[in-house]
Order: structure tokens, then sequence, then C-alpha cells
């Protein structure tokens, strides 16, 4: 049986008083594109900090393909891409020095890097300004820069925080190419989005955290059905209309509504 | 009414913005990072306020002995060694020198009036205007003492004096890091470097050859100088006052409107940036003509750099890149070969000489120990610049101390390249440095040097700041960093001043022999630190992250 490319036990994380992320058991297959959803503050961030090593668990355990985390801290990083919130860029370096400089982090001979990093930045459309600076990037570019060098060393796992975040409708059609792409081959891919009308296009399976704990996992059918039903059970007698988009999913989930009409009068 | 609507509107604008840097101050004494900050804070501010209350008696007592001899005119000796200081010390200390960054003002209706006030009162608050503004109040209270009727006047006058002074420094500041953004300008900037270091040859034989007349041709340069700096800020002070104290009130108000308009200009001259500032201006590289080259490219693979990994290669390419890209950190590189130089200015003895000129054998590792200082910055707070690069290092798989290696590589590379350049800067304005020197400073580095790394590298994950390395005045460690790195360099440099001392009666090689054992230790020390940097670095990542990221 394959180990699970993500799996998690009872993952917790506190920061004082507060339970940012409580005995979440987190369970993503080899190969499949992976949601993780929640609203705001519900604790998407802290648990994929966690799940890439840049924030220590307060209890729980991560395993990454078979790997227990916290004692193969480095042999797990060498499989993974991140791509995190801040997009850890060195905005002092031109796009093809800071790839150069990532694929040898990641202990890539210096040829291999040069000829993926010319190959990386003529995908993402970034190869026609050379000599310009990261930090004179746009935010689209810099994120499709991030993305670039969250794989160039050919990881099994990408970790995507809030990729479309700010990102324009065509800088996001090259990074779903190159996700798709991945995902063809094989790899597994960990998302979180605010945009639910992407995760439900590319996801096939979604969890959806709230106030720090998993209130639902599964593909997406199972989310579906399985709100059908509390539905259809809530609603004796009355039939959901149609089939269930993500968002309506996701607000059911989490008990949100959409914003009800309030007076503001003194915004004209 | 419309004009009045704005003002009261500016004022409540103004009064906002001091709020929130109140809150921001209060909110900061929540954690104890924040208690620890403000202490070092006070600690430091007493220091420069003891050190500038020294500075005012002397000066004040200069002012003092120059009226009462009836020699006004000679008040531009305390004069001008304010102005200097004024100047240069926030590039000679840009670790206790810090700018606001007030681009984040800009989302803000914030009319450019109140923008340039914001602007002018948070970049007056350092440590240059708060020493100068304590000599120049020694000043004038040397002149009351004097003469009791000039107070005042000495009060409006060295008040307009400080003004100019603020603005210059702001001026120079602002335009100096325009220049200095662009590639194409650094490299002219280093072309004139070197060609000034290469000139520096000439100094040595002209010296010689003219040494014995070095005097009297000193004084010739002074009478010819002196109309130059009669209308310079410093000269015109001086005037305006010596005017007064010799009852010319007219010309006096002359040179106190020469010193407005000074400041008018000067403000004039600032305003150019600051209103490009206000615009939304954004310094970069991408103004440089070259950047506009568009079209196809190669990547050239990375640096290769034999007995070092490839991860600790990339670190110290990456390191180098940056310094290279930094306005101000080229302007800290050059800046004690330019302190070498002015030192060296005068005759070869005699009281014109510079204080070097006295104790030539002190030049290679004065400045070398000038050189290491200068590296605070670096060293002290050597993952600060990497900003949000930090999560690449927590989530790669690179080891944090190859990181560290790297860092370390790069900034002692720096040294040492700066210390050849001394060396030879030293053997032409000088005269070659003696072998034991050379030894002794070598082996002073290789003491200081690794304590400094060792300090630094657990400084930097203890207290970490994020900082700008393209950007004057942004690039000041924590208060916290500053005031440790001050206490660890004091006694660095005090035990290798020590065993210099020691040597001159015991003979050379006893200080050679001491430096090297401390060396040893220290060098154990380092290695020490490196072996815990990986878990330091892992059980403070989150601090790292939430420090360097903001």
């Amino acid at each position: 049986m394959t180990a699970p490319a993500i799996a998690t036990e009872k993952l917790t994380r506190r920061f004082g008083d507060l339970t940012a992320v409580q005995d979440v058991n987190l369970r993503v297959a080899p190969g499949q594109f992976f949601g993780f959803l929640g609203p705001n503050g519900a604790g998407k961030s802290t648990t994929i900090k966690m799940l890439t090593g840049l924030l220590a668990p307060t209890s729980g355990r991560i395993e990454i393909l078979g790997l227990d985390f916290a004692r193969e801290m480095v042999r797990v990083k060498r499989q993974i891409g991140v791509v995190p919130e801040g997009l850890a860029l060195f905005g002092r370096l031109t796009g093809a020095e800071y790839l150069t400089f990532v694929g040898r982090m990641y202990g890539i001979d210096r040829e291999t890097t040069a000829k993926r990093t010319g190959e990386l930045l003529e995908f993402m459309q970034l190869a026609n300004e050379p000599r310009k600076l990261v930090t004179d990037y746009s935010h689209g570019m810099q994120k499709k820069l991030a993305l670039a060098a969250a794989v160039i060393h050919g990881p099994k796992i990408l970790f995507l925080d809030e990729p479309f975040e700010g990102v324009d409708a065509i800088a996001a059609g090259t990074l779903k190419a190159m996700l798709q792409r991945m995902i063809a081959r094989g790899a597994t891919i960990f998302l979180t989005s605010h945009v639910l009308e992407i995760v439900e296009r590319l996801c096939s399976h979604v969890a959806i955290i709230h106030r720090g704990q998993l209130v639902a996992q599964g593909s997406l059918e199972e989310l579906r059905a399985g709100v059908e039903a509390q539905a259809a059970s809530a609603n004796a007698g009355s039939n959901t209309q149609g089939r269930l988009t993500l968002e309506e999913i996701f607000l059911y989930t989490v008990g949100g509504t959409r914003p009800a009409e309030q007076e503001l009068s003194w915004l004209g | 009414m419309a004009g009045m609507t704005e003002s009261v509107q500016s004022r409540a604008q103004l009064a906002a913005i001091a709020q929130v840097r109140w809150n921001i101050f209060t909110h900061s004494l929540r954690t104890k990072r924040g208690a620890l900050e403000l202490f070092s804070r006070i600690v430091i501010g007493l220091v420069i306020t003891c050190g500038g209350l020294g500075g005012a008696i002397l000066l004040g007592m200069g002012a003092w002995y120059f009226l009462s001899e009836g020699k006004p005119e000679a008040l531009a000796l305390v004069l001008w060694p304010v102005f200097f200081f004024w100047q240069f010390f926030p590039v000679m200390a840009s670790a206790l020198t810090e700018t606001m960054d007030s681009s984040h003002l800009l989302r803000f209706p914030l009319n450019y009036r109140a923008y340039v006030t914001v602007r002018l009162v948070y970049g007056a608050l350092d440590p240059a205007t708060l020493l100068g503004g304590l000599w120049l109040t020694g000043i004038m209270l040397g002149i009351g003492w004097a003469r009791p009727s000039l107070l005042l006047w000495a009060a409006v006058v060295l008040g307009a004096f400080a003004g100019v002074n603020m603005l210059l420094t702001q001026m120079v500041f602002a335009w100096v890091e325009r220049w200095l953004a662009q590639r194409r300008t650094r490299e002219i900037f280093a072309v004139l470097f070197f060609l000034a270091l290469i000139s520096m040859q000439l100094v040595g034989p002209m010296l010689s050859r003219y040494g014995e007349r070095s005097g009297a041709a000193f004084r010739r340069a002074g009478q010819v100088a002196n109309p130059v700096q009669a209308v310079l800020p410093p000269g015109i002070a001086t005037s305006a006052l010596a005017s007064a104290a010799n009852k010319r009130y007219v010309a006096a108000a002359g040179f106190l409107g020469g010193l407005v308009l000074y400041a008018v200009v000067i403000l004039r001259i600032l305003s150019v940036r600051l209103s490009a500032q206000y615009r939304g201006e954004n310094l970069s590289e991408v103004r440089d003509q070259s950047a506009r080259r568009q079209g196809r490219f190669g990547v050239r693979p990375g640096w290769n750099v034999p007995a070092l990994s490839g991860e600790v290669t990339a670190v110290v390419e990456k390191e180098f890149r940056y310094l290279a890209r930094s306005g101000p950190m080229l302007l800290t590189f050059v800046t004690p070969i330019v302190m070498l130089f002015v030192f060296g200015l005068g005759g070869r003895s005699g009281a014109g000489a510079g204080f070097l000129q006295h104790w030539p054998q002190l030049a290679l590792p004065v400045g070398a120990g000038y050189a290491l200082l200068l590296l605070t910055n670096l060293v002290y707070n050597n993952l600060g610049a990497d900003g949000g690069g930090i999560q690449f290092f927590l989530a790669s798989p690179a080891s944090f101390r190859s990181v560290i290696i790297g860092k370390n590589l790069a900034h002692m590379a720096v040294l040492a390249l700066e210390v050849v350049v001394l060396w030879i800067g030293v053997s032409f304005v000088y005269r070659p440095p003696m072998f034991t020197t050379v030894l002794t400073t070598l082996a002073g580095l290789l003491f200081a040097a690794p304590v400094s790394l060792a300090a630094g590298n657990l400084l930097s994950l203890y207290s970490p700041k994020k900082t700008e390395f393209g950007t004057f005045g942004r690039q000041r460690a924590s208060q916290i960093t500053v005031l440790a790195s001050f206490v660890i360099q004091a006694l660095v440099f005090g035990v290798a001043g020590m065993s210099i001392f020691a040597a001159r009666h015991y003979g050379p090689w006893l200080a050679i022999v001491v430096l090297l054992g401390l060396a040893g230790l220290a060098f154990g020390g380092y290695i020490f630190v490196l072996g815990k940097v990986d878990r330091l670095a892992l059980a403070r990542r989150e601090v790292l992250a939430a420090e360097l990221c903001k």
C-alpha cells in the first residue's frame, strides 16, 4: 500500500491562549490536487507553514511521503516545493540569479540549474527582462517566479499558499498550466485559496478547516454528497436544487451566509 | 477658508501620524524583546549624550576662549568640526542612523507640505542631530559666558546653522541614494574612487619632498581656503557671530540672512527628491539604460568556488550580488580608505600633521579595525537584508549552517579586500608598514573577526531586524544588536589595543603571539557557535520569519 503524500495526526498549534489549529488529521494521497479551504483566520496558513517546516507544531505528527517530518526534515525538504504567503524572494537579485541561487541551494549542479532556469523563465514568460531585479517585478511576475523557484528541483509535493491571490488572468493561466503539467506527471499539489472557482476547477480533493478544526475532507463528490444528505435531513422532504457548487458546499460547511444588506449610509 | 481647512486637516494628519508612531512604540513594549530594545536605546542614548556633553564642554570652552581673547573670527575652528561631524557621521555610523520609510504614507491624502514635514522631522531624529545639537548648545553657552549680551543672538544664529546642517544631511543622503541606486552611477563612483586611490600614490612622494616646507605650504593653503570657507555655512555662521561681537549688527543680520538663504536653497534641492518620492517614485535598477535592453538571454551557471559546497557558494554569490547593488554599502566600504586619507593630510611632522602622520605605524591597524567596525551592520544582523527570503532558507533543505558560513565568508572576503586596499593606501600615503605591523594587524584581525562573527551570528538569530540594502538610513540593526556589538567590539579592541601597547615595551612579537593565542580561542568559539546555528535557527524560526517578513 502506498504511503500518503501528506498525513497529519492530531496536528495542533497554539499561540499563547489561542489555538490556531487543533487536532487536524489530514490525508492527501499521491497525485492528488488538494485544495485546503477555510475562512480568514481559520488556520490555513498556520497549517501549511507547519507542513513545510516554517512553523513548529505544538503537538501532533506530520508525515510527508512516509517520512516523519520532525526527524527527517532535510530529506522531506528535498522532495517538496513551497510558495509561502510572503513568496520568499530575494528582491535584489534578477530572476535568473534567484532561480540559479535556489537551484544550487537544493543541491542541483550548476549546468542543470542554468538549463532549468532558462526553461522556467521562458515558460513563465519572465525571460524578456533579464536585468530587472525581482523587487521591480509586478506582483504577478513575482508569483510566477516564486512558483518557478518552488519547482526547479522537481519536487514530488508542491505547497502553495494563495497562489492566485493578486494575479491577473494571464498569469493565472500560466500558473494553472504549470500545475496541471505537474499533476499529469504524478506530483501532488496542496494549495490554499480563497478563489473557490479555481479550486473547484483544479482540485480533485478538498479539506475545509474552520476555527482551527478540520470540518470536512474528501473528494469534491464526497463533500457534495455529504452536504446534500445533511441538507436533506435538516429540511426533511425538501431536496437541494441542482448540483451544489463548491462555494455553496463551503458556505454550508462553515455555517457562513452571504453578506446581508446593511445600511452604510455614509458610503454614498 | 479652504486653506484654513486644509491646514487644520494637515495638523490632524500629523497628529495622527505621531499618535500611530506612539502606539507602535507602546505596543512594541508588550514583548520582552521590545522592552529590551527600549532599554538598549536608552543606554545608547545615554552613551551618546555623555560623549556629546564632553564635546559640548570642550567646544564651549573653545568658543569662550576665542570670544574672551577677542578673536570671534576663530569661532570657525569650533563650527567646522561640528559641520563635518554632522555630515559624515551618518555615513560613518549607519548602524545608528535610520530614516523612516515614508512610502507607506503615500496612500493617504497627505498634502506635500505635511509629507515634507514628516520626512524632515523623522530625518532629524538621529544621533548626528542629537550630538550636533548638544555641541552647538555648548558653543552657544560658551559664547554667552564670555559675552552675555551675545547669548540670544548666538542662539538664533546657531539655531539656523543647526537647521542648515539637518537639511544638508538629508539633502546629500537623498541625492546620493538616488545616484547610487543605478548601476551606471555606481560604476562611475567605483571608477572615481579607484582613480582617487591611485592618485594617492602622488601624496606620499609629494609629502616626502615638501615635508619640511609643508607647514608654510599649509599656512598658504589656509590663506587661500579662508575666503572659500567664509562663504560656506560654518563660515557664514562665524561671520554672523563675529559681526555681532564687533557691534556690526547690520552685517550680522545680513550673514544670518545668508544662512537662512542656504537653508532655503538646500530645502529647494531636497524638495526635488522629496517631490519625486511624494509622486511615488521607486528607485530601482530599471531606470538604468542597460536594463532597458531587452531580448534573449543566456543563463550563466552560478559561481564555482573550489573547496566550497554548492550551497555555501550560492550564498556567497548572492551576498556579493547584494553588496554590489547597494549604494550605501559601497559608500560604507570606501569610508576607511577615505578616512585614512583624511587623517594622513598635513605634513609629516609638526602641528600641521594629521594624527596618523605622528604614528604612521598605527595607520594599518587603525584602518583595519575601523573597516571591521564598519562591517557591524552586516556581520551583526546578517539576515536583515534577506527580508522575506528567510522563508526560503527555512524551507530549503540546505542547512542553516551553510547559509551562515556563506554569509560569513562573503563578509570576511570584503574585509580581506579592504585590508589589502588599506595596505596599499597606507604604503602610499604614509610608508609601507613594517612586517611586524602587518603581522600584528593580521593577528589582531584573526582574533577580532571570529569573535565578531560568532557574536554576530548569535545576534542575527536572536535579534534580527529587516534592513534595506538599497536605501540609506534603513540599514540599522536592532538597538539590542547595536548595544551588544558596541560592548563586544569595545572588549575586542581593548584587548587588541592592550596587546599592541604591551608590545611597545616588550617587543612586537609579544603582541603577535598573544593575539594569535586569542585568535585560536576565538576561532574555537566561532566553531562552537556554528555548531549550534541549525538548532537555534529551527527553534527561532517563527521570530525570524515574523521579524524579517514584516
